[in-house]
């Protein structure tokens, strides 16, 4: 067989790969529920035991996290290894309280953090909103386990 | 709700909200301000999780769901949610929804072996039909079951459960709140006779010092827990006490956190009521008057099966009987339990006893005790809430503002629903069971059927429901709104093999695939929360109502749909016996559609009575307003016995009402006179539950778990929640947020745990316990600080059913499982 | 040919060789030897007292600071270049060592007289004992913290946004010191109300 002959063979069968794969998993979606129906556990059989997944990381800094909507808490973007928030003392607030937010560079913690369950406003943080882990966690690297076709407004939309 | 000023306020916040997150504000907001397309329809729901009842706003537009916010005008929570409930907006959007009936076929037939295949509504209801149709012409109604739930709407349980006690007269319903609050309730009934919590949150700002029993609030129920922080951290008196089996984040706030080993509460409630009688500060006139003493029966068993040896050893067992005993014969049985003694067992230091409880006995501090799974998942978990009742009783410390005795709830609707509507395998509305003929009649006559319908022996219990599915006992099976092969104990052992068993037809109705969905027979797709229109009750009594708000996506219905759809493919002559129908032969040639629903009641509110401004799906399929109907016939068991529910537009404008409602009025705390109308004029307290208006205490023992950690398994090992993660995580899992929050499952244990099993933080180990083992990394570090000897793993992660590895013994008297104490051993994976 | 033997030397000779002198031989031995055995001993003790296994020999270190320390990142780390109790509680350099184990007398009382011996004592007195070792630390510029944290070979381009906007500020400056921001890094932290620049 002639090297351009075969060149041509080679092609073709990529373009049918790809199409294939490209293609198919539509067709499964289009077809309905053709798909597997998997748990999150995914195919595995429940008697099976599974390698467990590997620890995942939280990065230790990372640019500031997009909000879904208003009045959604901001996602901590750092980690937060090591962070207590006890009686005796707020790791958080040594950053984020409003008097050391400027010299550090972090965000301030919101205008809501400053009204008691009455709505008075108060000289500081509420302690109501002390335990800033109720609200604010941080966030792995990783995809979703499945994907979420939420959409926010446009206005909080990333280009 | 005034929906523009809404809409001003959010445009506005929006702006605030965009620059303090470092977006700028683009042109393109300025004109959409202008435009008036930024408008977003808010309207009010309670949170989809847990049992505190947070009330949200929900953000509507184009037909989805765009945003939520803590609904700052709900008397819960005050403008403020959890990670969980800021999030609400994406539960419902995971790409994985369930959208078709999905059937197990082969050949184009049912076929148990078969892949899941698409089916019409009609085929799935069609072979579902047939399916229980079958099972109860050849086994009659004890071979059909229900396992429902306390996610159920309010009046899907109602349907749910005249379906089965009524339509197909079947007590074999249980929801997943056996697995949750059971013993709550066996302890409510057998201390005041009339179950739920007599407080209220409004005692959270009344209360000067708060204990925990085995309840980690700060990740549970972390809304209220912020209510009890406000006080704590402002306030120089108020305390906060913890007791747990090890320490988790809730300690981070504790004066005194005391770590028991476990069961050994039982001996603690009892050394705390001896230290109220011996140092002389029992409230006597309120004794005297208010209270009875009762002796319980001892040794009951594990709630196993009787031929487990475990079982037979046991000399009373599912014993709950009690004998009427004086004041000075309690006081002689727990002067057993003293200071040294009940150090010694439980090892927890003398002095943190004593402070502990000093706080109790003394008449001048308002105490509020809190507990949930760690006292109702315990193989004395009825007991245990007679105790802690007990410590409340004896020093009258209770129904007034910050006196409480307050029992947490884990589900969103585990007292409106699973408990008042009363969709457990003995119960009927009201607190009424069905052992009871006279509570038989009443339901037969509101549901205006034949005197015996409804069956007198009590159905099968979750546990149960599984041991008889494996055993083929139970044939044709409806797993509604959970996720039990995910959640239920030795789920390996005593529930998957019912599953599996080619004589059982199981199908499960969900809104996502889950494990349970995985080996079903027959899926169906549900729709969920704000897709349709519903009512939940929260712990302290608060019956909240929401509106459908967005469609539920292609074929997804709600239970309720299922459920009364499903109810037009029996005939009356197919499921009731002759002698019954005789009673009644108007009914003849009717479907059970037509008996219970289309029966004057329920189909009394035409639909033009629905909010116009609202879809409500179902409603417009079946021709009339069904929620208000199932709700005011429902509300007809309670009006006058002390459980009056407020009419049903009422629920609509407000956000919830403490029941009993009467006369328009909410009841914060019931049995004083101050607050409840039921307590007589000049009787201070009335605890009418109980015949002559007495509370009852009782003198029960420590007695030993069923298992204790010993050569072979080691460890205890105990299950339970993240704060980033509900139940089996099916809902939570599918937020990306909470996923990455937390995204797998892990072993918390002790480090020179780890290192004596050449395990480090990250490694995979094997968690074997006598019923299977399961795979996972070790945490070291993080949230929970393990002492030795103890570990804990969350259950919400699908890839780890850390449930097959409990045993399946129950509270012998409310038949709850007990999650929260097993030994393990740990195996580092090679 | 003999070597001619220096007087002086031979002097000293005759006055090592009569019997009165010899008391004198005996006691250099002793001395050179005992200097020995204490000098050795001094050291081994002083070494065996300064590891984590001599520090966590009793409950009360054991219990409370050793526990909480074994979750923090001076325990377990990316490394395992790890911290023990006298890396950082112990100056490394002898003179000061010296001082602060005369100091650590007062401790042995402590232990003595049950000071700290139930977990309610402990966190009774905790911010005291913190506060004292704050002070020290403050006193003498977080020496033990340079000892591995040495601030000429800090890379701030790997350090976080701020941590690295901190170090080359305020510590470069020397106007602050590692233990005015990095308190309770390694054991919880007492009641912080009230504690200056927190």
């Amino acid at each position: 067989m002639k090297l351009c002959h075969l060149k041509r063979w080679f092609l073709f069968a990529l373009t049918a790969v790809v199409l294939c794969h490209y293609l198919l998993p539509q067709f499964a979606i289009a077809a309905g529920n053709d798909k597997p129906v998997e748990s999150l556990r995914g195919p595995a059989p429940l008697s099976e035991e599974k390698k467990a997944p590997a620890l995942k990381k939280f990065p230790k800094e990372r640019e500031l996290l997009d909000l879904n909507y208003v009045g959604q808490p901001p996602l901590i973007p750092h980690s937060i290894r090591g962070y207590k928030i006890t009686a005796n003392d707020n790791r958080c607030l040594h950053c984020h309280s409003w008097d050391n937010a400027i010299s550090s560079g972090a965000t301030r913690i919101g205008i809501s953090h400053f009204r008691d369950r009455d709505g008075r406003v108060l000289a500081d943080v509420s302690p109501s909103r002390y335990f800033c882990t109720q609200c604010h966690v941080p966030q792995i690297n990783a995809k979703p386990l499945v994907p979420n076709t939420f959409e926010p407004v446009e206005s909080l939309k990333t280009p | 709700m005034n929906n523009s000023r809404r809409t001003f306020l959010k445009s506005s916040a929006a702006a605030a909200a965009a620059s303090a997150a470092g977006l700028s504000v683009t042109p393109s907001t300025q004109v959409l301000a202008k435009t008036g397309k930024q408008n977003i329809d808010w309207d009010k729901a309670p949170c989809r999780f847990c049992g505190t009842g947070c009330s949200v706003l929900v953000g509507v537009r184009d037909g989805r769901v765009v945003a939520t916010q803590a609904d700052p005008d709900s008397p819960v929570n005050r403008g403020l949610n959890c990670i969980k409930g800021y999030f609400l907006s994406k539960i419902m959007y995971g790409s994985d929804r369930l959208t078709t009936p999905l059937l197990r076929m082969k050949n184009g037939k049912y076929d148990k072996n078969g892949q899941f295949t698409p089916v019409s509504w009609d085929t799935a209801f069609e072979i579902m039909a047939r399916k229980f149709k079958k099972t109860l012409k050849e086994k009659g109604p004890t071979a059909v079951g229900m396992f429902g739930s306390g996610q159920w709407t309010v009046w899907e349980g109602y349907a749910a459960s005249k379906f089965m006690k009524a339509g197909l007269r079947s007590n074999n319903i249980d929801p997943n709140a056996r697995h949750c609050m059971a013993s709550a309730v066996g302890g409510f009934m057998r201390t005041f006779g009339i179950d739920e919590p007599m407080g209220c949150y409004d005692d959270f700002e009344n209360a000067d010092h708060f204990v925990l029993w085995g309840s980690n609030m700060a990740e549970c129920h972390p809304v209220l827990w912020s209510r009890i922080a406000a006080r704590v951290l402002a306030f120089d008196h108020v305390r906060v006490s913890v007791l747990s089996t090890y320490k988790h984040r809730s300690c981070d706030l504790a004066h005194l956190p005391i770590i028991f080993e476990p069961q050994t509460d039982l001996a603690i409630g009892n050394f705390i009521c001896h230290h109220i009688i011996s140092t002389n500060r029992v409230n006597k006139e309120f004794i005297a008057k208010h209270t009875r003493f009762r002796m319980g029966a001892t040794d009951i068993g594990y709630g196993l099966p009787d031929t487990s040896p475990l079982q037979m050893k046991a000399a009373h067992p599912n014993d709950g009987s009690s004998k009427e005993i004086k004041f000075e014969d309690f006081a002689t049985f727990v002067s057993d339990y003293t200071l040294e003694k009940v150090s010694k067992l439980s090892g927890v230091s003398k002095k943190s006893l004593l402070e502990l409880a000093e706080l109790y006995a003394d008449p001048d501090t308002k105490v509020m005790s809190l507990w949930t799974m760690g006292v109702n998942q315990h193989t004395r978990g009825v007991w245990m809430n007679n105790i802690l009742y007990n410590m409340h009783l004896l020093t009258g410390k209770i129904s007034q503002p910050g006196n409480s005795p307050f029992s947490l709830t884990g589900q969103p609707s585990a007292c409106g629903t699973a408990r008042e509507v009363g969709t457990f395998s003995h119960r009927l509305p009201a607190d009424m069971v069905v052992t009871n003929p006279k509570h038989r009649a009443k339901a037969e006559k509101i549901w205006k059927l034949p005197s015996g319908t409804i069956p007198a022996k009590p159905g099968y219990h979750a546990v149960l429901q599984d041991r008889m599915l494996k055993k083929g006992k139970i044939n044709a099976y409806w797993v509604m709104c959970n996720n039990n092969v995910q959640t239920a104990p030795n789920l390996n052992e005593e529930t998957l093999p019912g599953y599996k068993n080619p004589d059982n037809f199981i199908v499960v109705s969900d809104p996502y695939p889950t494990v349970s969905t995985s080996v079903a027979d027959l899926i169906l797709p549900t729709a969920m929360w704000v897709e349709k229109e519903g009512a939940y009750g929260n712990a302290e009594r608060r019956t909240q109502f929401w509106y459908q708000q967005v469609d539920a996506p292609a074929e997804a219905r709600s239970d309720l749909w299922q459920l009364m759809e499903f109810s037009k493919y029996f005939k009356v002559e197919e499921v009731w016996p002759e002698e019954l129908i005789k009673k009644k032969p108007e009914v003849r040639g009717k479907t059970l559609f037509d008996v219970l629903y289309r029966n004057g009641n329920v189909n009394r509110f035409p639909l033009d009575q629905t909010n116009p401004d609202k879809n409500n799906f179902e409603s417009k399929q079946f021709g009339f307003y069904v929620q208000k109907g199932l709700f005011e016939e429902y509300a007809t068991f309670g009006r006058g016995k002390a459980h009056d529910l407020a009419p049903f537009d009422v629920y609509h404008t407000v956000r919830g009402l403490r029941w009993p409602v009467v006369n328009g009025r909410e009841t914060l705390r019931r049995f004083h006179e101050d607050s409840d109308p039921y307590v007589r004029d000049g009787s201070e307290f009335e605890f009418y539950g109980k015949a002559d208006g007495k509370a009852w205490l009782f003198a029960l023992p420590y007695e030993p778990p069923p298992e204790v950690p010993d050569d072979e398994f080691d460890l205890w090992l105990c299950t339970g929640r993240v704060l980033e993660h509900w139940h089996s995580g099916s809902m939570t899992q599918r937020v990306p947020e909470l996923y990455k929050a937390f995204p797998d499952a892990v072993i918390f244990m002790h480090p020179d745990d780890a290192r004596e099993r050449g395990l480090r933080r990250g490694e995979e180990a094997m968690v074997i316990s006598p019923r299977g083992e399961i795979r996972t990394r070790v945490e070291t570090r993080g949230r929970n600080t393990m002492h030795r000897g103890f570990t804990f793993i969350p259950f919400f992660d699908a890839t780890e059913l850390v449930n097959k590895l409990i045993l399946d013994a129950t509270d012998p008297l409310s038949k709850q499982t007990d999650y929260k104490k097993c030994p393990v051993r740990i195996e580092k994976v090679a | 040919m003999k070597l001619p033997i220096p007087n002086f030397l031979k002097r000293y000779w005759q006055l090592l060789s009569r019997p009165a002198a010899i008391a004198l031989w005996l006691i250099l031995a002793f001395g050179f030897t005992a200097g020995i055995v204490f000098w050795g001993g001094f050291n081994t003790l002083m070494e065996a007292s300064n590891t984590e296994a001599f520090c966590t020999g009793c409950h009360e270190m054991k219990d409370n600071v050793f526990e909480e320390m074994k979750t923090t990142i001076h325990y377990s780390n990316r490394s395992g270049v790890r911290a023990s109790c006298p890396d950082c509680h112990v100056p490394h350099e002898w003179t000061h060592k010296i001082v602060r184990k005369v100091q650590a007398s007062k401790e042995v009382w402590g232990k003595l007289t049950g000071y700290i011996d139930t977990r309610a004592k402990f966190l009774e007195h905790r911010k005291n004992m913190a506060e004292r070792e704050w002070a020290r630390m403050k006193a003498n510029d977080s020496r033990e913290c340079r000892n591995c944290h040495n601030f000429d070979y800090m890379d701030f381009s790997v350090q976080s946004k701020r941590a690295a906007q901190m170090h080359s500020t305020a510590l470069a400056s020397g106007k602050m010191t590692c233990i005015d921001c990095h308190k309770g890094i390694a054991h919880h932290l007492p009641d912080m109300s009230g504690v200056a620049n927190w």
